[in-house]
């Protein structure tokens, strides 16, 4: 069974004083299996940030519904939102959005203290996690003592912490320069490798080529898609490429 | 181009509104007030009321505090717009217009908030100067004229202490905008925040300051020493508290952290961290919330209880309507003194009763320690200085209706204004006294009140007493108190005084070895208390009513500042798991500790204070402790719940802030 099913999804936003109607997602089709890899791109107002926040329960859909693991989002109560988000999901931003007022040890912690985890568990569960991603020097130190990249280390470290089911990535090395890029693309293929399912919405295509799959979304609809197949990252690198010239372009649906 | 910075200037202002219109309101509450005490002070119409002289002269002090006050007010108050505003320049700066063409902005804001704060607040000022000169009225119990005037001295003095103020703020905003480029000024409120550092050596030294001047506070015995000692402990007080509550604050944070099991729980994790920066950004406010509220407490609980006790206070002072001493002991001067007052009597047709008359002889000493008092009279130390006062024990038993009887080396002893708790007393060249009984008995003598020493009164045998009166024969030391009541109309009453001593004059004339005396009346002094203690509640009103207006300022500022920074905050939270009560949970019990920390430790401050404070109400001649205890509670509930409703009201543009995102 698919970890992830998308169905249908529209998404109609309305102006405030209920004049226009702005038409995000028009229909939305996907499923996403265990431990698969999945980047999604899209040029700006394409709809891939509205997709991403309907997948993370921040958004409703108008229509169409999300199954993680077969049960509907549409059927978790608002209450229960936070705590779904908590258990089930993990986030990664592209502005790291770590608060300046923990250490990067405390918020790493901050979703499991707030799923009332003991010190001890949280400490066994940070151990190994932090010597992957190569941040144990730098836990007692906060944000603003340490790089982008080691920030956005640290907000992946805070994201798998709590073993969700779906990783989800928004622009993760947008504020990264190439080097921090390139170490945070072998992490989250890494992290994949273990398998870890990863949703990842993005602009670059030196990042969606280390994706299994690639989504193109245009105009509120999945376009197209590719799959890696037995490819290199090179090889992915070139076919997304060749992909977004024709997206450019505005060639018709094709294959 | 030159009518452009006045445009800009105010659209500046206009746009700013949120944190310059309090700062002009504050502008314009500072210029009525010291408008209204200036013009208080120097007004004609109440220079003609009775005591109004007086009243003056405390207010003239009270212009002088309210001036200092402004200046590093309004200089404190005005480095914040700065910091909020910094961007804006940064802007401009970037946009190309040079520090010059910024300093020509700021010049006309600068213009701009001064005349519209000096001429608003002049005009309220004056229109507001009568109701204060009738309220003035009142206390003085004087009827007011009619009439409306406008004093041009008080106007004059304004306008310049505002100007020196404005001044001293524009100089200092040049200065900052001269001393950064345009990239620090454009992200001055995103720099990277510093996590704050715990000190606590410098926290365990503002505990032992506290510590210090609480021990103070509560172990001073006499009005003199609470004198000497209250503003040394006033300063350490103030100096402790920031202390305190700037690092004090993120030390208690910082150990909170330290402990694991406590600090890693769903209710605690989140607070205790933002609690850190939280008091590192608003420590220094929220120490000045807490300074002035003390500083309120303090004025209004003691000028009040000083003007609601003044009855009580005038008839300490004046333990007789009409009181006479005569600096002799000898039998015949008081007779002559007796049928001199008794035919004043007689002629007014009145009765006299009540009659307080005792020999005592009197002398100020030294004591320390221990039981000794000596007469060392050139000491400076005035703290240490006691009235001793030697009476008769046959005077004491005609008083108190009593039969004691003592040998030569046995006293009474009875004190005021401090505690002996010894069973003997040496005075310097007697021998010892063993001490029979400490009696509550003082015997009444408005002169203990009036004076700042403590004082002691030691009943002797009658022997001892000549004894005492030949030691001091030199310094003319005796005295008979003569005092009685008389039933009359007040103003009968200081007809009946005029006379008497009219009478002792004439007596003093035909003998002229009669006596000095000293003479006074209740009713010739009534007016004076009143005006003394009317001034001093009028002018503690005054100052308290300045200090509020600071501390709601500063209170509505804190939390502006604390809706930017938490706005940001709050989003993050969310997209990490937080739910929207959660977060409100704990941003709410926050802000609520933040604010009752200051009310909390202004209590505190005032309960420690209470001991000095009570000291220092003696020197005034108020000795009632339990209108003391509720006039000072009395005082604190009001001033809490009025605090609880400033916080209410300015909580609010804390939660119009935070809201603007969707949380």
């Amino acid at each position: 069974m698919a970890i992830l099913e998308v169905q249908c999804l529209e998404k109609i936003y309305t102006t405030r004083f209920g004049g226009n109607q702005v038409r995000a997602l028009t229909n939305v089709s996907f499923s996403v299996e265990h431990g698969e890899y999945v980047a999604i791109m899209g040029e700006s107002g394409s709809g891939k940030t509205t997709l991403l926040n309907i997948l993370a329960a921040l958004d409703k859909p108008t229509k169409g519904d999300i199954f993680l693991e077969g049960k509907p989002l549409s059927l978790i109560k608002e209450k229960e939102l936070s705590s779904f988000r908590r258990d089930n999901l993990g986030f990664v931003f592209q502005d790291f959005n770590l608060l300046d007022t923990f250490s990067l040890k405390d918020n790493i912690f901050l979703p499991l203290v707030l799923s009332g985890k003991n010190y001890k568990d949280m400490n066994n569960r940070l151990k190994p996690i932090a010597v992957k991603l190569g941040i144990e020097q730098l836990l007692e130190k906060y944000p603003y003592e340490v790089s982008g990249g080691q920030k956005q280390r640290a907000a992946v470290a805070r994201a798998i912490i709590t073993n969700p089911k779906l990783l989800l990535a928004d622009e993760p090395t947008g504020a990264l320069d190439s080097r921090s890029t390139d170490s945070m693309l072998k992490i989250f293929s890494d992290i994949n490798s273990e398998g870890q399912t990863i949703i990842m919405v993005t602009h670059s295509t030196k990042a969606a080529s280390h994706a299994g799959r690639v989504l193109f979304i245009k105009d509120g609809e999945v376009f197209h898609q590719i799959y890696r197949g037995n490819s290199t990252n090179e090889e992915m690198y070139q076919k997304i490429s060749d992909t977004l010239t024709l997206l450019a372009t505005g060639g018709d649906k094709n294959e | 181009m030159n009518s452009l910075f006045p445009k800009l200037a105010v659209q500046g202002i206009r746009k700013n509104k949120k944190i310059y219109l309090p700062y002009i309101l504050t502008c314009i509450g500072m210029v009525i007030m010291y408008y209204i005490i200036s013009f208080l002070s120097y007004s004609k119409s109440v220079q003609n009321m009775k005591g109004g002289s007086d009243l003056q002269t405390f207010l003239s002090i009270g212009t002088g505090v309210i001036a200092v006050f402004t200046i590093i007010f309004l200089f404190y108050t005005h480095s914040f717009i700065m910091k909020n505003r910094k961007k804006e320049f940064g802007l401009y700066n970037i946009l190309g217009m040079g520090k010059g063409n910024i300093t020509h902005i700021l010049i006309w804001e600068t213009l701009i908030t001064y005349l519209i704060s000096t001429v608003s607040g002049l005009v309220l000022g004056i229109i507001f100067s009568k109701l204060a000169e009738l309220i003035s009225a009142k206390i003085l119990g004087d009827t007011w004229q009619l009439g409306f005037n406008i004093d041009v001295k008080s106007v004059i003095s304004t306008l310049i202490l505002f100007a020196v103020a404005f001044g001293l703020i524009l100089l200092n905003a040049l200065r900052q905008i001269h001393l950064s480029n345009p990239i620090n000024l454009l992200h001055s409120d995103k720099s990277g925040e510093k996590p704050p550092k715990a000190r606590s050596i410098l926290a365990f030294i503002g505990m032992i300051i506290l510590g210090v001047a609480y021990y103070i506070s509560c172990t001073i015995e006499d009005p003199m020493s609470a004198i000497t000692l209250f503003f040394v402990a006033v300063i350490m007080v103030i100096a402790a508290t920031y202390i305190l509550f700037i690092i004090g604050s993120i030390v208690l944070c910082k150990i909170l952290q330290k402990n694991k099991k406590y600090y890693y729980k769903t209710e605690h994790f989140v607070s205790v961290s933002s609690m850190m920066y939280r008091m590192k950004r608003n420590g220094a406010s929220l120490a000045s919330i807490c300074i002035l509220s003390t500083m309120i407490l303090v004025i209004i609980s003691s000028t009040m209880c000083l003007y609601i006790a003044k009855e009580d206070s005038l008839n300490d002072r004046f333990p007789r309507d009409i009181v006479i001493e005569l600096d002799s002991t000898e039998d015949k001067y008081i007779e002559s003194l007796r049928n001199a007052v008794d035919k004043v009597i007689a002629d007014h047709d009145v009765k006299y009763d009540n009659v307080l008359e005792y020999r005592y002889l009197s002398f100020a000493g030294i004591h320390k320690e221990g039981t000794t008092i000596t007469l060392d009279t050139k000491v400076n130390d005035f703290s240490n200085v006691k009235q001793v006062d030697i009476i008769p024990i046959d005077d004491y038993n005609a008083i108190y209706n009593k039969q004691e009887t003592l040998n030569d080396n046995e006293a009474l002893i009875s004190v005021k204004k401090f505690k002996y708790n010894n069973d003997s007393i040496n005075i310097e060249g007697f021998n010892d006294f063993h001490i029979k009984k400490h009696t509550d008995n003082y015997i009444s003598n408005g002169k203990t009140i009036a004076s700042i020493f403590a004082s002691v009164q030691l009943l002797v045998s009658q022997e001892k007493f000549d004894e005492f009166c030949e030691f001091f024969k030199e310094q003319e030391a005796e005295s008979r108190y003569y005092g009685f009541n008389i039933n009359c109309t007040p103003e009968e009453q200081i007809k009946i005084f005029k006379e008497i001593e009219k009478e002792i004059k004439t007596l003093q004339k035909n003998d002229s070895s009669f006596p000095a005396v000293s003479s006074e009346s209740i009713e010739d002094s009534r007016s004076n208390f009143y005006t003394l203690f009317g001034s001093l509640f009028f002018l503690g009103i005054l100052l308290s009513i300045v200090f509020i207006c600071a501390a709601i300022l500063i209170m509505y500022y804190k939390q502006i500042t604390e809706g930017f920074e938490d706005n940001g905050r709050f989003e993050i939270m969310q997209k990490v798991g937080m739910t929207k009560t959660e977060i409100r949970k704990s941003i709410n019990s926050q802000i609520l500790t933040v604010f009752t920390a200051p009310l909390i430790f202004a209590g505190l401050h005032i309960c420690f204070a209470f001991p000095i404070i009570k000291k220092l109400l003696e020197a005034f001649g108020l000795f009632n402790t339990g209108l003391l205890i509720a006039v000072t509670i009395g005082v604190f509930l009001a001033f809490a719940i009025f605090y609880v409703c400033v916080y209410k009201i300015t909580s609010r543009s804390y939660y119009h802030i935070v809201s603007n995102k969707e949380v």
